[in-house]
């Protein structure tokens, strides 16, 4: 631990009076000078960071004389991991260039897999479209508007067959963005199903499911598993995952979105480590599995624009992340106390207003994330505000971190900012709010008891609310929103119009048609006895992913799959109670059963 | 009940599944802090209910909002409902992720504003005062 750290404490040790005098007189100085903020000089308008945490202007030795360097800061790949997972951090092994590949069709998105991945991209991450995500199938009625878009319909294996067609399926990382209840659920069904129908290992199967089924009763607000059906069928995908895919994780909280809808990050970081207590603590409690069955766990979260902030918030949460895991959920190995960090960078930051700028908030995000020692980032498109990143703005995004990484050559040392007097007062600082948090959601008897009292809902609503308040009343700067506003040039008049848009309504509609042909040429046979299955399955309280991939693999879709389910727990077919059940279902439905 | 007093009725929707509603709600706080009388229909909207909605409520605006980049499709659809239903008077306004190359179609459809992220929320106000001032109350 040889490092400016050491040398502080040395210092500390041996010279104490003549800093403190130091400090003394600073300290005078500072409170008698008169302070003015000149706007015309574009002084700043606040002293606290983005997430309100007022800070001074300067830190010393004295903000963090109660850490202790061995016990909360270590060395890298040493518990409690503040300093990073792996003893060498990126030499080893670089984060994963991991972003959304979503186009329209799964023809496009199989096109641009392949043009990524030649491109530096080693992270897949899938996006279904919003129709898919609802739990729903092209045809139904309410489906015409959002076809194909935010992605293409995956609502049955046939369309990962061609989205994933010629990409390798073992030992590649896929990760799912698909995090409604079924969305989460779908997504390991479908890579499961095609992963065996190719032949392939399930074992092999690498990579991370976000699946935060409390985040979405509150962002996404699907209906198509209720919340008793969604904590079920969570609590399957972990058992599930302990036992067969011990290298795909079943389950990841989604602090990016989260964030992404306005809170601040004490709570950003609570409610990704409460929802992991909730869901972990369900299968450990009921199914009898352990963390230690898993790799470390994966934390899903946001990189926002106030540097500091956005690198001292992962340091904290593995310092905390492996405290809780040891202490609470009862992890043995090391590797259980790890988590590996997955980021996002903010879409919310991102402005039609000179988008130009985008390019500049992208960067200093990755960079930050990237000083905070993440295992993998996924950036927002700089064109993404005016519809799907473009794949100029996509190869341009691996190119940031590729300059980051080897002409910046800010990889070569290990958590860099360690021993800032700053860093290391505002990561303590973030832990102990995320804390406070914490015990409050633990005084109300965790995640699923905060979210049905409506207190979880509160806690986004109203910093929302006060975030867009404050950028109205300019307490906060947004570049060419809110403040040193012009006009766009043609750079920016570029990304505005490169940006991918949803295709006309005839190409989409075509879904419609598509899942038709499915249903009029499949084995249908094999399909009703296969939904039979997940029926039973589902009725008689047994682990649901297995029949789900079976009628997967029978090329059972969505909806029917859904319908199911939901009709099995004494729910109707439809979700959204806009269509009849289908006549080989019928004999499913609740009235038929009573 | 004389012009001061009278609040402006706005009924707030998103049509389809797009879930992106921080933007929606937001707007339903600062309509409301601007002293209007704000109903937020939900998410998962049909445009028949949207309309449905507004009739029943005599609401004098209609603002919908989306992310996905169908205001197209979804506004064709809310104006043909009126249309139907012989409620054209009520203005209709729109914000979210809009294509600009859709955005003379909304226009010529009657359906206004089409903000997007960014806009203060004084322009949208303003916006839609003068609208419901000009086309509902008929003052000048």
């Amino acid at each position: 631990m040889g490092d400016l750290w050491c040398l502080n404490r040395v210092a500390r040790l041996f010279i104490p009076a003549p800093r403190a005098r130091m400090l003394g007189q600073w300290e005078v100085a500072m409170t008698t000078r008169q302070v003015t903020y000149d706007r015309a000089y574009g002084s700043l308008v606040r002293t606290a960071t983005q997430s309100g945490i007022e800070v001074k202007p300067v830190y010393t030795p004295q903000d963090i004389a109660d850490i202790d360097y061995e016990r909360d800061i270590g060395l890298p790949g040493q518990y409690p991991f503040t300093r990073g997972i792996y003893p060498e951090m990126y030499r080893n092994r670089l984060w994963l260039k991991a972003f959304i590949v979503c186009y329209a069709t799964p023809e496009e998105t199989n096109r641009a897999f392949k043009e990524y991945i030649a491109a530096g991209q080693t992270g897949l991450r899938i996006l279904t479209d919003t129709t898919t995500l609802s739990g729903v199938d092209p045809d139904h009625p309410l489906a015409r508007y959002d076809i194909m878009c935010n992605g293409n319909p995956t609502f049955a294996l046939t369309e990962y067959e061609t989205m994933l067609d010629g990409i390798p399926l073992e030992d590649v990382d896929y990760e799912s963005a698909n995090s409604t209840p079924s969305g989460s659920f779908f997504t390991a069904v479908f890579l499961v199903g095609l992963v065996e129908k190719m032949g392939c290992d399930i074992k092999r199967l690498r990579g991370t499911n976000i699946n935060d089924p409390i985040q979405a009763f509150i962002l996404y607000g699907t209906p198509e598993f209720p919340m008793d059906l969604a904590r079920r069928v969570t609590t399957d995908l972990i058992e599930f995952g302990a036992k067969y895919t011990p290298r795909w994780h079943p389950s990841t909280p989604d602090g990016y979105n989260m964030r992404d809808a306005g809170i601040d990050t004490f709570r950003e970081l609570a409610f990704c480590i409460a929802n992991i207590i909730q869901y972990y603590g369900d299968a450990i409690k009921e199914r009898g599995v352990k963390l230690d069955d898993f790799r470390p766990m994966v934390f899903s979260t946001s990189a926002e624009s106030d540097f500091f902030e956005t690198a001292c918030k992962f340091r904290a949460l593995r310092r905390m992340w492996a405290r809780i895991a040891k202490e609470r959920l009862g992890a043995t190995k090391p590797d259980s106390m790890k988590c590996r960090i997955a980021i996002r960078t903010a879409a919310n930051s991102m402005y039609p207003q000179k988008p130009i700028n985008n390019t500049a908030r992208v960067a200093y995000q990755i960079l930050g994330a990237v000083l905070g020692g993440v295992q993998s980032i996924d950036p927002s498109g700089i064109d993404e505000v005016f519809g799907e990143p473009s794949p100029e703005s996509r190869i341009f995004e691996l190119d940031i971190q590729h300059i980051i990484a080897h002409e910046l050559n800010v990889p070569l040392v290990a958590d860099p900012l360690a021993g800032s007097y700053y860093v290391e007062w505002l990561t303590k600082r973030i832990e102990e709010g995320t804390w406070k948090i914490l015990n409050e959601i633990d005084a109300q008897g965790g995640m699923w008891a905060a979210l049905k009292s409506g207190w979880l809902k509160q806690q986004f609503d109203i910093p929302t609310i006060n975030l867009y308040k404050e950028i109205e009343e300019g307490k906060r700067l947004i570049v060419g929103v809110n403040s040193f506003k012009g006009e766009d040039g043609a750079i920016s008049r570029a990304i505005i119009d490169s940006a991918y848009k949803v295709p006309a309504d005839p190409k989409r509609f075509g879904a419609i048609d598509k899942v038709k042909r499915l249903r009029a040429t499949r084995d249908e046979r094999k399909v009703v006895d296969s939904l039979n299955e997940l029926y039973r399955a589902t009725r008689d309280g047994e682990n649901i992913v297995r029949p789900a991939i079976e009628a997967a693999k029978a090329y059972a879709t969505v909806g029917e799959m859904v319908g199911a389910i939901r009709m099995a727990s004494g729910y109707c077919y439809d979700p959204y109670e806009m269509v009849q059940t289908p006549p080989f279902m019928k004999h499913l439905e609740p009235s038929a059963n009573r | 009940m004389t012009t001061q007093t009278r609040k402006i009725k706005v009924v707030l929707g998103k049509v389809g599944f797009d879930p992106h509603d921080r933007g929606v709600i937001v707007l339903t706080h600062a309509l409301r802090d601007a002293g209007m009388e704000v109903i937020f229909l939900g998410k998962f909207q049909t445009a028949e209910r949207v309309v449905k909605a507004a009739i029943d409520e005599d609401a004098d605006v209609i603002a919908l909002s989306d992310h996905c980049g169908v205001m197209r499709l979804i506004a064709t659809d809310v104006m043909a409902e009126l249309k139907r239903r012989d409620a054209t008077d009520i203005v209709v306004v729109a914000g979210g992720i809009i294509p600009e190359e859709d955005i003379p179609y909304l226009e010529s459809l009657g359906v206004t504003g089409n903000y997007r992220a960014g806009t203060s929320f004084q322009e949208i106000i303003d916006h839609i005062t003068s609208r419901v001032k000009k086309e509902r109350w008929r003052e000048v």
